[in-house]
């Protein structure tokens, strides 16, 4: 007779129940991944029957009280992009830094002060970066350089790469310590510098995790809508450095209370944010995918 | 002497690799029933297909059939199975519970009564030789008692629910002289109201305390008997082999 | 020696990063305790926003009350989510395969914008299913915000029960079912407070998800689920983004991130609480 291993044999009738019941919310709950996708791609849908998804991604003008109505996320896509890939440029280097150090140089204490606090960088509101971000940078970009505006991609490029550093810190760092606590004493013993080790061994093991670090900060980037609302001005036009722009979580925020529903305007926001979810799920699952087969490496 | 516990071509295999191939043994009640043999031969395995702990692992597919008092009880349910045979893991294993929590575990479960809970408590820890060093202690944590102390603690906390049969998977090996010692004296006693099966690595501790041995390899047994027959005149040459240190 | 001045560059790198993180750190703090700290008096904590712009002075009580009930209905809804699907992950479900999409499925919820939450927020909870701009609304779609980040973390904290003593159990006869409530769950009440907690201070800072689904501009202190509310981060936005008071803004700011402290060191004393015991 042939007995092969399964679960609900050995339960009660509550204890079946009970299962029952957890295997139900678990569906549940990874099935509202789907069901907000659908949600928002149904509304999209409707409106790119009217708009080709081209002349949506193309278009330059977006004014949605003229008649007719333009909506042209060209804009918008350029300005997300740009503040982050700036943001990722001015934190990547520093994140790195940081979790070399707490990896490498500090002793066992320094870690533990720093990382915590880390995570409390990572814990303080959108809003509250957004405001600190007004009162500081731009406010130091108008009296120092008297700009007419401080709200620029500049200053939410900055801001955005203090919002991001926490998370490649401690991606980084998590590689960087597995790596030290297979290699180091090698290493060492082979009395090389730790300079030498960084170099030449630390980081060419950690590139897998380094392209993930980037890949994580700059989707979380992309996605941020308060506090780089905050100080980029909001301004739907091209974006240059030194000059306001609007990213499409800025534009959603802004415009969605003056939207009805229904209404054209309203469908375009559901397709501008359909545009970015879409683009940040195929950059989240990169993401996933490297990192399991980090896991698998270790 | 009727066998308290008999399995007919019991086979268990795992994804594919058979673990355990066609097992016929038949163990004597009250009794300590000792079985040896190298690691990996499949002693582990086998202890966990009597008390069907086997099934809560993926993928494991049990063949052929195990008697206990006649029944089979691959067919039975496996809560039923486990209250009648017990088990003690080669790592002690205390709940993080008081001492007392953790001997009333089982008997809440099983929905005793307070006033009986208590008096059961007090017998099993007296048998399993801890109630002395406890009894002032009973709320204290489990996990701060001695390694010794908390193995003590998991055979009386199995002997709570009175089942038949006692399975005892290497429970000295990580434990000192002293304690081991002290185990072995307890289950010495023990078997006057139950049946025990050990898997040891320690082949004097066999010899001490088992009334019958089973010889294991790769999945078989490949010789059973009487101990001191066993280890004066091994039948098998592999048995002898095993015996005289070779396999280890 | 030559070593030495080889590897400078790399050491002034290490250094600025990790001086220019902290002192980003130090000073966004800083700057909201050092002007906040002045704002803080009973009437600005217990008071209702007065004068003309509505915020320039009187208190924030109906934002606290309101970013009280948003969480707190973002908890409940988001362990309900998070705790079951735990427990089928890691106690009953032995499939792998399932596990890892699963485990997919929770990342990429994470990683959803809160805008886009919001946005499916309203169009969900307000307009389809007519809860309407109300703390319901708000706090469900909270719950979805919160729900990866509580379920990750408990998830965690159950696979790291020592499977040994689950089989201990297991092999006294007592059901799976029984193992987790008396032997398991008991165990792990501190980590999924601690989860929660974590969760609830996730939510409370979050402005965006709340931004048509629950927040206004001014309201009372909720009466009912249904009623809209103000919040701490929205009132701190509008502040500020109106233009109507730097100070109050200033005072707001400072209450949230005193509020989420408090949340935060929720799990340090559980985890001391844990080591006395």
């Amino acid at each position: 007779m042939k007995n092969s291993s399964y679960l609900f044999v050995e339960e009660d009738k509550r204890g079946r129940f009970f299962v029952i019941i957890c295997k139900g919310v678990t569906l549940l709950s990874v099935s509202l991944l789907f069901f907000m996708f659908l949600f928002i791609a149904k509304e999209s849908l409707i409106f790119f029957q009217n708009t080709p998804l081209r002349a949506f991604l193309t278009g330059q003008r977006w004014n949605p009280l003229a008649t007719p109505p333009a909506f042209g996320l060209a804009p918008m896509i350029a300005a997300t992009v740009y503040v982050s890939v700036l943001a990722t440029a001015i934190a990547f280097p520093i994140g790195v830094g940081v979790a070399t150090f707490l990896s490498v140089l500090a002793g066992n204490k320094l870690p533990n002060i720093c990382l915590p606090l880390i995570d409390l960088m990572a814990g303080i509101p959108s809003v509250v970066y957004g405001f600190a971000g007004l009162l500081i940078i731009v406010k130091f970009f108008e009296t120092h350089f008297s700009f007419s505006s401080g709200e620029s991609i500049l200053a939410g490029g900055i801001l955005l790469s203090v919002m991001i550093l926490p998370y490649i810190i401690s991606t980084c760092h998590e590689s960087a310590t597995k790596i030290l606590r297979r290699y180091k004493h090698v290493s060492t013993a082979l009395g090389v510098s730790r300079w030498h080790m960084i170099r030449y061994l630390l980081f060419p093991s950690m590139s897998k995790a380094l392209f993930s670090a980037l890949i994580l900060s700059f989707s979380r980037a992309m996605g941020e809508t308060m506090a780089v609302m905050m100080v980029i001005g909001n301004s739907p036009i091209f974006p240059k450095l030194l000059h306001k722009a609007q990213t499409i979580p800025g534009l959603i925020a802004l415009e969605m209370g003056g939207a009805h529903v229904g209404s054209p305007h309203y469908r375009a926001l559901f397709a501008a944010g359909f545009v970015l979810m879409f683009v940040l799920f195929v950059f989240n699952t990169l993401f996933f995918i490297i990192e399991k087969s980090l896991e698998g490496d270790a | 002497m009727d066998p308290m516990l008999e399995t007919r071509n019991l086979s268990v295999s795992f994804g594919g690799k058979v673990i355990l191939k066609g097992i016929n043994v038949s163990i004597p009640p009250h009794q300590i029933t000792a079985i040896i043999g190298p690691s990996g031969c499949g002693k582990s395995t086998f202890l966990k297909s009597l008390n069907r702990l086997i099934n809560e692992e993926e993928g494991a597919i049990t063949e052929g059939h195990v008697l206990l008092d006649g029944e089979n009880i691959l067919s039975l349910q496996p809560e039923k199975v486990r209250r009648r045979i017990g088990m003690v893991f080669q790592t002690p294993t205390p709940f993080p519970l008081s001492i007392f929590d953790n001997m009333a575990y089982p008997l809440r479960y099983y929905g005793y009564k307070k006033e009986n809970i208590h008096t059961i408590i007090i017998e099993k820890l007296k048998i399993a030789g801890l109630y002395e060093e406890v009894q002032n202690n009973l709320s204290m944590k489990a996990t701060l008692l001695s390694g010794g102390q908390q193995q003590r603690l998991c055979i009386a906390r199995a002997l709570t629910v009175e089942p038949e049969i006692l399975l005892l998977d290497e429970p000295c090996s990580a434990l000192d002289i002293k304690n081991t010692l002290n185990i072995e004296t307890m289950l010495a006693k023990l078997c006057e109201h139950y049946t025990i099966i050990i898997v040891t690595h320690n082949l004097f501790q066999a010899r001490r305390l088992a009334h019958k041995t089973l010889f294991m390899l790769d999945g078989e047994i490949v010789e059973e008997g009487c101990t001191s027959t066993i280890f004066s005149q091994p039948q098998d040459e592999r048995t002898a082999e095993y015996i005289s240190g070779i396999y280890g | 020696m030559n070593r030495f001045r080889r590897y400078r560059g790399i050491r002034i790198w290490l250094f600025i990063s990790i001086c220019l993180t902290f002192a980003s750190l130090a000073i966004i703090l800083g700057y909201i305790f050092i002007h906040g700290i002045n704002e803080l008096s009973i009437q600005f904590l217990l008071g209702t926003p007065q004068g003309f712009p509505l915020g320039i002075e009187g208190g924030i009580w109906p934002a606290i009350m309101g970013s009280l009930g948003f969480t707190s209905i973002a908890c409940l809804f988001g362990s309900i989510l998070a705790i079951p699907t735990a427990i089928w992950l890691v106690f009953y479900n032995k499939n792998l395969c399932i596990t890892s999409l699963c485990h997919f499925f929770i990342y990429s919820m994470a990683g959803v914008p809160s805008i886009i939450l919001g946005l499916f927020g309203y169009a969900f909870f307000v307009v389809t299913l007519k809860l309407g701009v109300s703390l319901l609304s708000g706090g469900l779609i909270l719950g979805v915000m919160i729900f990866p980040f509580i379920e990750v973390r408990v998830e965690k904290s159950f696979r790291e029960f020592p499977l040994q003593l689950v089989q201990a159990s297991l092999a006294l006869g007592v059901t799976r079912t029984w193992t987790l409530f008396h032997l398991v769950f008991p165990a792990s009440l501190g980590d999924i407070a601690s989860a929660i907690a974590l969760g609830g201070s996730f939510a409370m800072g979050a402005t965006a998800p709340i931004l048509f689904t629950g927040a206004v501009l001014f309201a009372p202190v909720p009466r009912s689920l249904f009623s809209p509310a103000m919040a701490l981060p929205n009132h701190l936005y509008i502040l500020v983004g109106q233009g109507i008071s730097l100070s109050k803004a200033y005072g707001t700011a400072l209450v949230l991130i005193i509020i989420l402290l408090a949340l935060n060191s929720v799990p340090i004393f559980i985890r001391m609480h844990r080591k006395e015991g």
